[in-house]
């Protein structure tokens, strides 16, 4: 195998080496514990603060609304549950297409008692404001709605939906796991209460995330220990990721917008040699409204994790869209909403770019991707799937 | 990788890939609820599979097994094939993970079907 190329980035990202350089000293030298009150303790602290300021100016938020968290499902976890246990009970609004920290987050309440609405998408995996507007009910306690889909990239109106929670005074959490450091987001122009990020995405460190609460937010805890987090969030901080996600977060406040024009193009060019070439093609999700880096093409009457096999074996890492495991197959419940049909549902494969893919990349993952499906739709039977 | 040399070799060049005319015998079959299907054409002279092709449609696994499938059977009697076991076809593939055994059982599952199929119209 000569050439690698990597599509993975909604997956994970590598870590910058400036992100890295960044957080060496705080494996060994500043190894303090930042609740600590002596030197080594307060430069520990140092670090996490200016962490802490980074990601805030970058959300155009408080220091003091920024927790940090172990990951992006613990900062979807403290959200929806944090905003649901603190009114006690009531109904909380999300979509079908949410990532399953939040879904399965809400299907946990649901046992506990509480009503949850799960709105439908679009064709393109967009939700409809009016969609919300109509959900809200007087006991409606929290809207939890991702900015962006893992999948299929379509970027979601918070906005507009940031305009509807506001008037009808519920609190609206955003999973912007997807797209915090890769479009634009402000809290306070979107209206929103509380924001999940994460720091793997972003060519940060995993095990490093964080959410934003709008202070004034009802929340409670949903770990308990120590002060930590201005008590919000128990347990020593992860100083050397936390370091890292400030750095991160500088780098994409630097790079943003240059990289994500840079990646539509690409993404464009990936979608647009796939059809030249290969028949029986489409794109699922938005064609405008989305994530920079991500293209989900469907090859009918493929299945994907051969696809993603045979593009493997030539050194190139895309994710499927459906995952059969111990013989029963998963269309993505994300393409199922969007009422993708099956045949093609079952032939989603996923690419995410991101600041190392090249055109020269692109160019040859669209030469590998023709024969590999060729080959695979001649051994397949007429009409099957 | 998480599959045998054989396996992908398999799966890269499949062979015998694609229909047959007027076959002998044909069998299929679909693994339940998965969807993973392989078909499987035979050419019968003197009670042995001289001619064999397949169809198939579902994860690598399944596609590497019903080529080398194609290949172990081959020359084989008939009424052996009858009873053609799962396990022979993971063998030609120098073993299958645990979540794609089926790979093999829908494969030797359609071999099983074909070679019935040809028995049958010998003897009608």
């Amino acid at each position: 195998m000569s050439r690698r190329v990597y599509l993975d980035h909604n997956a994970s990202t590598p870590v910058h080496p400036e992100v890295l350089a960044e957080m060496l000293p705080y494996f060994g030298e500043v190894f303090g514990n930042p609740s600590s009150v002596h030197g080594f303790g307060r430069e520990a602290r140092d670090a996490v603060d200016a962490s802490r300021d980074r990601v805030a100016g970058f959300l155009g938020a408080r220091p003091d609304e920024i927790v940090f968290t172990s990951g992006g499902t613990e900062s979807d976890n403290f959200g929806v549950k944090g905003l649901a246990w603190a009114a006690g009970r009531g109904h909380v609004i999300t979509s079908k297409i949410e990532h399953h920290a939040v879904l399965r987050t809400c299907q946990a309440l649901e046992a506990q008692g509480f009503a949850v609405t799960y709105l439908p998408v679009d064709g393109y995996g967009m939700i409809d404001p009016d969609d919300v507007r109509r959900a809200v009910r007087p006991d409606t306690i929290a809207i939890s709605l991702m900015h962006a889909n893992s999948e299929v990239g379509t970027i979601q109106p918070a906005r507009a939906i940031g305009v509807i929670a506001r008037e009808h005074g519920v609190p609206f959490h955003v999973d912007a796991v997807q797209t915090f450091g890769k479009i634009e987001i402000d809290v306070d122009a979107f209206n929103i209460d509380l924001l999940s990020f994460s720091g793997h995405k972003i060519y940060g460190p995993k095990g490093v995330a964080g959410l934003y609460v709008r202070k004034g937010t009802r929340m409670v805890s949903v770990q308990h220990g120590g002060e930590h987090e201005r008590r919000r969030r128990a347990g020593t901080e992860n100083v050397p990721g936390i370091v890292g996600l400030g750095k991160a977060v500088e780098i994409r406040r630097r790079d943003m917008k240059e990289e994500a024009t840079r990646l539509t193009a690409l993404r464009d060019r990936l979608w647009d040699g796939v059809r030249a070439r290969v028949p029986d093609v489409r794109l699922n999700g938005h064609p405008t409204e989305r994530v920079p880096g991500t293209a989900n093409i469907a090859y009918k009457h493929v299945e994907s994790e051969s696809i993603v096999l045979g593009l493997d074996l030539k050194g190139i890492a895309v994710s499927a869209g459906s995952a059969c495991t111990a013989g029963s197959v998963e269309p993505s419940y994300v393409l199922v909403a969007m009422g993708v049909p099956i045949e093609w549902a079952m032939g989603a494969v996923r690419s995410s770019l991101g600041r190392s893919t090249t055109a020269e990349d692109i160019d040859y993952v669209i030469e590998s991707v023709e024969p590999i499906v060729r080959k695979l739709r001649a051994a397949m039977p007429v009409g099957a799937a | 990788m998480r599959y045998s040399a054989r396996l992908l070799e398999h799966f890269l060049h499949p062979r015998n890939a694609g229909l047959m005319r007027d076959p002998d015998g044909t069998g299929e079959d679909e693994f339940e609820g998965c969807g993973d299907l392989a078909r499987i054409f035979i050419r019968v002279r003197e009670g042995r599979a001289v001619e064999v092709r397949f169809q198939s449609y579902g994860c690598g696994p399944t596609i590497a097994a019903a080529s080398a499938a194609s290949e172990l059977i081959g020359g084989r009697v008939v009424e052996e094939l009858v009873s053609l076991k799962a396990d022979e076809v993971e063998r030609a593939l120098d073993g299958l993970p645990d979540d794609r055994k089926h790979a093999a059982e829908v494969v030797a599952g359609a071999v099983r079907a074909a070679a019935l199929d040809a028995l049958r119209r010998r003897a009608a």
